[in-house]
C-alpha cells in the first residue's frame, strides 16, 4: 500500500498521515499538478473573453472558499460576504493611493484589515445562533454598504476609488492576460492554504464546532474563540478576492457589493457543495459559466431566422434571469449536497463500474 | 442516484459547453461591430427597457438604410441585468471576438466599472449614466479623480440637471413673493447614481441662498416611505430633489400625498415620465422634471424620424414611446455621425471615433431637428449638453398634462467640470 496509485474499495487509511493527505491518491495528485501546469499555458490558447471568466473564478472562489469555511466548515452563517468583498476592495485601493505601499503588498494587507472588520462584527455574532446570526450578519452588509457610499476618505464616497494595477519589480500586471497569472497563483495559494487549514488542529476545531457544539465545548474547544476565527478567516479570504478584483477592473464603485452578491456567495457554495472546498470552486466555476452559456444560447437563438426579434431575445433574458434561480431550487432539491457530492457520486460509479451494485 | 441523472447532467454540461464555444463570429466583409449593455431584467429594467428600445431601434434603422456610410453595423443587444461581472464579461467578449469598436452602455455600475478599460482599449462608450465625473476627460479640474477620456453621453450630467432645477426653484421662489430662505432636501437611496449630484447640487443651491437642509434616504426599492414624508413634512422643506426612478418615486409621492406634506418635488432625469405620473395618481401636483428631448406627442420637425425608428420594432407605429427613448435614439445618432466623420477621416476605430466627437459646434444630428439638443464636445470637456428643458407634471384626474415651464442654460464653470 506504499505506492497507491488507485483507491482501494473501501477506507482503509491505517496512519494518520494517510487520514491528513491532501490528495488522497497518487493520480489525483498529478491530475491535480498537471492541470495547474495546463492553466498555465491558458494565455497562449485561449481568447481574452475566457481568460476574463477564469480571472472572475479567482477571485470570487478565493472569496467562496472563505465563506464555506464559515458556512460550510464551522456551521454559522453569513448574509453579510458580499460587503466584505466590497471592503476588501476598497482597502487595498485605499492603502496603495493614500499610504503609496506597493500594490501587492496591499493586497494581503487589505485581507488583514478586512480579517479585523469581519471579527468586529463577528464578536456578536459569535455568540449567537441561526436565524439571530443571520440577521446580525445581514446588518453588518447594510452597515458596510452604508460605510461605503458615506466615507469619502475611504471610498471615494459615490465617486468610487481608483485601484492602480500591480506592480512587480517594474511589470505591470494589467492586461488580463498578465492578471491571470495573479489570479491564478493567488488562487492556488489560497486553495492550499484552506485545505491546509482544514487538516489543522483549528480545522477540525471549526469542524466539532458544527458538528456538535455542546460535545465540541466539553472536549475543551472554545466555542467563542472558533467561531470568531472563522468569522476572521472568512473575511480574509473576502479580503483578498475583494482586493484582486479592486485591482483588475482599476476602480472600485459601491454600486457591485449588495445583499445580491451575499446571496451569490452563498449560492455558490450551496451549489458547490457546502463543507467541501473543492466544492466550491467547481460551484464558483458553475454559477460563472451558467450567465454566459445562457447568454450563448439567446445568441444561438438571435442567429437564427424565426428567433432575432425583440419578443423572443427578450423573453430570453427573462428565462436566463429565471433559470439561474431555478438551478438553485433544482440543486437545493436534487442534489442539496452539492457538486462536490455528484462529482463523488460520478467517481464512485466508474470506479466500480460495471459492478456497481 | 440513478443512472439517468447522471446522464442527463453530462448531457446538459456537454451542451453548455457547446453553447459556449460557440461565438458568433462570422463578420461580414465590410462591418463594424456596436456592443449594447442594457438592463431588462434588473433593478433600473423600469426606464432601461424603453431607453434600449430606442438604441436597439436606431441601430436597426440605421443598418436599413445604408449604415454608416455603407458599412454595415453589427450589434449585439446583452441584458447584465445591472451585475458588473456580467458586464464585464460581455465587454471582454465583445472586444476579444468581434473587434468592438464603439460600445452603448447603460448605468453607472456598469460604465465605472469599464472606465479603466475602456480607456485603454481606446474604446468609446456612450452611457445612460450621466453622472458629473464621466465629464472630465484629461482631469483639469482637481476635483475628478479620474480622468474618463472614452466616455460620453447624450444629456446635461445629473449635476448640471440638478444645478438647473435649483436655478429653476430659487426664480420660482422669488416668483411666487415668498420671503426668506427656501429649504432645499435632497430625497434619495444611499448610492451612487442618486448620490452623483448630491454634493455638486447643495452647493450650488447654497451658492444661490437656500438653506441645504440634511438629505433624507429612501430605498431604491418600492416601500411605505411615510415616516421620511413626515420628516420632510416637520422640516418645512420647500423644494426637493428626488435621486430615485421608477417605484421608488411612485412610493414616495404616494406616501408624501397621504401624510400631505406641502414640497415641491423636482425629480432626475429618470424620475419622472408619464407612466410614473399615470400609476402615481393624485400625488403628482406640478411635479417638476428635466428632459434632454420632446415628448412623444410633440410636434417637432425630428419626432418624424424618431417615428420612422420606432417601427423597427412596433410594425403598428401605434405604440407612444416615453421620452427616454428618445435620449436612446440620439445617443446612437451622436454615435453614428461620429463613425461617419471617422470613416472618412482614416476609418472607424475607437480613436477616431472620440475624434469625431469633437467636430462639430452646436451639434444636432442629422434628421433629429427638436429631438437633440445641440451639443459641443471638447477635447477637455465631456460636458456635451449644458441645457436643461424644465417640465412640470400634473396627474389632473387621470388626464395627464405635461408642459413645459422653464428652460435653463447653465455655465460651463471650470470648477464645475467632472464635478
Amino acid at each position: 500500500m506504499s505506492s497507491l496509485t488507485m483507491r482501494p474499495c473501501g477506507d482503509f487509511r491505517t496512519s494518520y498521515k494517510q487520514d491528513n493527505t491532501i490528495f488522497e491518491t497518487k493520480t489525483i495528485r498529478y491530475a491535480a499538478i498537471l492541470s495547474i501546469i495546463a492553466l498555465c499555458f491558458a494565455p497562449l490558447l485561449v481568447d481574452s473573453y475566457f481568460i476574463t471568466l477564469l480571472i472572475q473564478i479567482s477571485y470570487l472562489g478565493i472569496a467562496a472558499l472563505g465563506l464555506n469555511i464559515l458556512v460550510g466548515y464551522t456551521g454559522q452563517i453569513s448574509l453579510g460576504h458580499g460587503a466584505f468583498f466590497g471592503f476588501g476592495a476598497f482597502a487595498s485601493a485605499w492603502l496603495n493611493t493614500s499610504f503609496s505601499i506597493p500594490v501587492f503588498l496591499c493586497i494581503p494587507l487589505a485581507g488583514f484589515l478586512t480579517m479585523g472588520v469581519g471579527m468586529m462584527f463577528g464578536a456578536p455574532a459569535a455568540r449567537i445562533k441561526g436565524l439571530y446570526l443571520a440577521i446580525a450578519t445581514l446588518a453588518s452588509q447594510f452597515i458596510i454598504e452604508d460605510f461605503f457610499a458615506r466615507a469619502d476618505w475611504f471610498s471615494g464616497g459615490s465617486a468610487g476609488s481608483m485601484a492602480e494595477p500591480i506592480n512587480l519589480f517594474g511589470f505591470v500586471f494589467d492586461t488580463d492576460q498578465s492578471f491571470y497569472y495573479i489570479a491564478l497563483f493567488a488562487l492556488v495559494f489560497m486553495y492550499i492554504w484552506g485545505c491546509n487549514l482544514m487538516r489543522s488542529r483549528d480545522g477540525r476545531a471549526f469542524v466539532a464546532v458544527r458538528d456538535h457544539y455542546l460535545s465540541a465545548e466539553i472536549m475543551g474547544v472554545k466555542l467563542n474563540k472558533y467561531r470568531l476565527l472563522s468569522f476572521g478567516v472568512s473575511s480574509f479570504y473576502a479580503g483578498i478576492g475583494g482586493a484582486l478584483y479592486a485591482h483588475y477592473l482599476g476602480y472600485v464603485s459601491a454600486e457591485g457589493f449588495t445583499i445580491f452578491m451575499s446571496v451569490q456567495f452563498l449560492a455558490m457554495i450551496i451549489i458547490g457543495g457546502l463543507g467541501s472546498i473543492k466544492g466550491t470552486l467547481m460551484g464558483v466555476i458553475f454559477m460563472v459559466f451558467l450567465p454566459e452559456a445562457l447568454e450563448g444560447g439567446v445568441g444561438l437563438m438571435k442567429m437564427t431566422e424565426w428567433g432575432n426579434i425583440p419578443m423572443v431575445v427578450d423573453g430570453l433574458a427573462y428565462i436566463k434571469e429565471m433559470a439561474i434561480g431555478l438551478v438553485i431550487i433544482g440543486f437545493l432539491i436534487f442534489e442539496p449536497e452539492g457538486l462536490a457530492h455528484r462529482w463523488t457520486q460520478i467517481k464512485n460509479y466508474w470506479k466500480f463500474y460495471p459492478f456497481a451494485y | 442516484m440513478s443512472k439517468s441523472t447522471n446522464k442527463k447532467l453530462l448531457l446538459s454540461s456537454l451542451s453548455a459547453c457547446v453553447a459556449l464555444s460557440v461565438s458568433a463570429n462570422a463578420t461580414a466583409q465590410d462591418s463594424v461591430f456596436v456592443g449594447h449593455l442594457a438592463d431588462m431584467s434588473g433593478p433600473t429594467a423600469f426606464v432601461g427597457k424603453v431607453y434600449a428600445d430606442g438604441v436597439r431601434d436606431s441601430l436597426a434603422y440605421i443598418n436599413a438604410n445604408g449604415g454608416i456610410s455603407g458599412t454595415k453595423l453589427e450589434y449585439e443587444t446583452i441584458d447584465y441585468a445591472y451585475k458588473v461581472p456580467q458586464a464585464i464579461a460581455a465587454y471582454k467578449k465583445w472586444k476579444s471576438r468581434k473587434n468592438m469598436v464603439v460600445m452603448q452602455g447603460w448605468g453607472t455600475a456598469d460604465t465605472e466599472a469599464l472606465i479603466s478599460f475602456v480607456a485603454r482599449d481606446k474604446t468609446p462608450v456612450f452611457s445612460a449614466s450621466y453622472s458629473g465625473h464621466l465629464t472630465d476627460p484629461t482631469g483639469k479640474n482637481p476635483h475628478t479623480k479620474k480622468p474618463a477620456p472614452y466616455n460620453f453621453f447624450y444629456g446635461a450630467s445629473y449635476s448640471d440637471a440638478c444645478r438647473g432645477l435649483v436655478q429653476w426653484a430659487a426664480k420660482d421662489w422669488q416668483s411666487k413673493g415668498n420671503k426668506g430662505k427656501p429649504k432645499f432636501t435632497h430625497i434619495g437611496a444611499n448610492h451612487p447614481f442618486p448620490n452623483a449630484p448630491k454634493a455638486a447640487c447643495a452647493e450650488y443651491a447654497q451658492e444661490l441662498g437656500f438653506e441645504v437642509m440634511p438629505p433624507v434616504v429612501i430605498s431604491m426599492k418600492p416601500g411605505d416611505f411615510k415616516a421620511q414624508c413626515l420628516s420632510i413634512k416637520s422640516s418645512g422643506s420647500n423644494y426637493g430633489y428626488i435621486g430615485n426612478l421608477g417605484g421608488s418615486v411612485l412610493s414616495l409621492v404616494k406616501s408624501c400625498n397621504t401624510v400631505g406634506t406641502d414640497i415641491q418635488f423636482m425629480s432626475n432625469i429618470w424620475g419622472g415620465d408619464k407612466k410614473v405620473f399615470e400609476a402615481a395618481g393624485e400625488g403628482i401636483k406640478n411635479y417638476i422634471f428635466p428632459t434632454m428631448t420632446p415628448f412623444w406627442t410633440d410636434n417637432v420637425p425630428g419626432m418624424k424620424l424618431v417615428k420612422e425608428i420606432s417601427k423597427m420594432s412596433d410594425k403598428s407605429g401605434e405604440e407612444s414611446r416615453l421620452h427616454h427613448y428618445m435620449r436612446g435614439v440620439c445617443s446612437t445618432y451622436f454615435m453614428k455621425e461620429a463613425m461617419e466623420w471617422a470613416k472618412e477621416n482614416g476609418g472607424i476605430t475607437g480613436e477616431n471615433v472620440k475624434k469625431g466627437m469633437y467636430v462639430h459646434k452646436n451639434w444636432v444630428p442629422k434628421g433629429l431637428e427638436g429631438v437633440c439638443l445641440a451639443a459641443n464636445w471638447t477635447v477637455e470637456d465631456h460636458r456635451g449638453v449644458n441645457q436643461v428643458n424644465i417640465y412640470q407634471g400634473n396627474f389632473n384626474g387621470g388626464n395627464v398634462q405635461i408642459e413645459q415651464v422653464s428652460q435653463v442654460t447653465l455655465d460651463r464653470r471650470d470648477d464645475w467640470l467632472g464635478y
